[in-house]
């Protein structure tokens, strides 16, 4: 479950101070004054809340962007903790260490996220090729739906025309051919086929329009 | 989605002062002054069982109570620090020792009476009255634990509702043998497991839920 960084020991960072940190931007968290300006927050000092906020938001983002690949989750991550701080701001004791209390309210909202992640991707599949190949295949029965309506057109239509439509469209004889096997006249055979392509015309587009 | 700056101005603009918690332990403290208090109550409208100085002397039954009564206060005070983001998870261990006196004391009492005095011990009335005292000490408890804990449902509310339920059901289970002559009996034997066990579980599956229903929420608007 979740990703194998989870599991990492990359938070101890912040608890134990500067010495343990690789990263220059991460040795010089300032634990101290974050716990003054939250301690400030409490009270109800906005312009120290407004202050803390902005300035935990890039380590935030920091943290997050060891769990999280696409940009949007990291930014998604980061305001989940940040509405968590904000719920749960009474927590935080101003004579307890800042970082450790972030750190642990983030690492629990990124797990939490991680999972309900995972949980939706076990659910919902990607769009695939094989997705791709089911689409074809319905436009292949659109195509057999249009041949069904076609076909049930050419039955609606008066016996001559539908004669004659059988003969020279469907079945693709000469005018010759198919006044010999219909006895009709090839003048006849003509008006009709055309009255016929114009009625089936009308039929179908009146259908399509509905 | 609302950018991350305009959502810190608009936190920052309907900020509130908010009252700190009180240290873990003084709140731990309050929620067993509760605990005794609805006891006690029970004890008042209930009525002590009449062996209950002689059985005290028992050193099995004594040390089985003492555990219970640790297991209680213990895990409550672990789930009060451990609902905290900035306490250690290790807390969690904290009753473990006074769990296993109390659990195994059960286990050594369930074993005589069914060698001794076979499982129709305990009539009707009984039961009931039992499931009564456990339903009026677990239930004020719990829902005073709920509220009390409702800020660690975003951070770890399986570990904190186990710890809660853990603490609820040592103290019903000893509400239930300070109340109740059963003791020794199967059927109260299996109510003590019952709550907890019920408890436990009842708090694994679904206290993430009740967790989420009153948790507190962010007031953007």
């Amino acid at each position: 479950m979740a990703d194998p960084s989870s599991r990492s020991p990359q938070l101890r960072l912040v608890g134990s101070g500067c010495e343990a940190a690789p990263e220059a931007s991460r040795a010089t968290i300032p634990d101290t004054e974050w716990a003054i300006l939250m301690a400030h927050a409490q009270d109800g000092d906005r312009a120290a809340y407004q202050r803390l906020l902005r300035e935990i938001t890039p380590y935030l983002r920091s943290l997050a962007a060891r769990r999280h690949r696409d940009p949007g989750d990291i930014e998604d991550a980061v305001q989940d903790v940040l509405l968590t701080v904000h719920a749960i701001r009474h927590t935080f004791d101003p004579t307890r260490p800042f970082g450790p209390w972030l750190v642990t309210i983030a690492k629990r909202r990124f797990i939490d996220r991680l999972r309900s992640q995972g949980r939706r991707r076990r659910r919902e599949l990607p769009l695939a090729a094989e997705h791709e190949a089911v689409a074809a295949l319905q436009v292949r029965f659109d195509e057999g739906s249009d041949r069904r309506e076609l076909k049930k057109a050419i039955d609606e239509l008066p016996p001559m025309q539908r004669q004659a439509v059988h003969l020279l469209r469907l079945r693709e004889m000469s005018l010759k051919e198919a006044s010999q096997a219909s006895g009709m006249s090839i003048a006849s055979l003509k008006v009709n086929v055309h009255r016929a392509v114009k009625n089936l015309r009308r039929m179908l587009g009146d259908r399509s329009e509905t | 989605m609302i950018a991350t700056p305009d959502l810190i101005d608009s936190l920052a603009a309907n900020m509130k002062p908010v009252r700190r918690l009180r240290p873990p332990l003084v709140r731990a403290a309050c929620w067993l002054l509760l605990a005794a208090l609805v006891v006690a109550l029970l004890a008042v409208s209930q009525g002590m069982r009449s062996d209950l100085m002689p059985r005290l002397c028992d050193p099995a039954f004594a040390v089985g109570m003492a555990g219970a009564v640790m297991t209680g206060v213990l895990a409550a005070v672990a789930a009060f620090l451990v609902s905290l983001p900035d306490r250690s998870r290790s807390w969690l261990l904290l009753p473990a020792p006074a769990a296993v006196i109390w659990l195994s004391n059960i286990g050594y009492q369930c074993l005589m009476p069914w060698i001794s005095m076979g499982p129709d011990g305990v009539s009707v009335g009984e039961a009931t009255r039992c499931l009564a005292t456990l339903v009026l000490t677990s239930l004020p408890l719990s829902l005073a634990m709920l509220v009390m804990l409702r800020y660690a449902a975003p951070l770890r509310p399986t570990a904190v509702t186990l710890m809660g339920s853990l603490s609820v059901a040592a103290i019903t289970a000893t509400a239930l043998s300070l109340f109740h002559a059963g003791d020794a009996t199967a059927m109260i034997i299996m109510f003590n497991f019952g709550a907890a066990a019920m408890f436990l579980g009842l708090g694994g599956l679904f206290g993430r839920r009740m967790f989420e229903w009153i948790a507190p929420r962010a007031d953007i608007s």
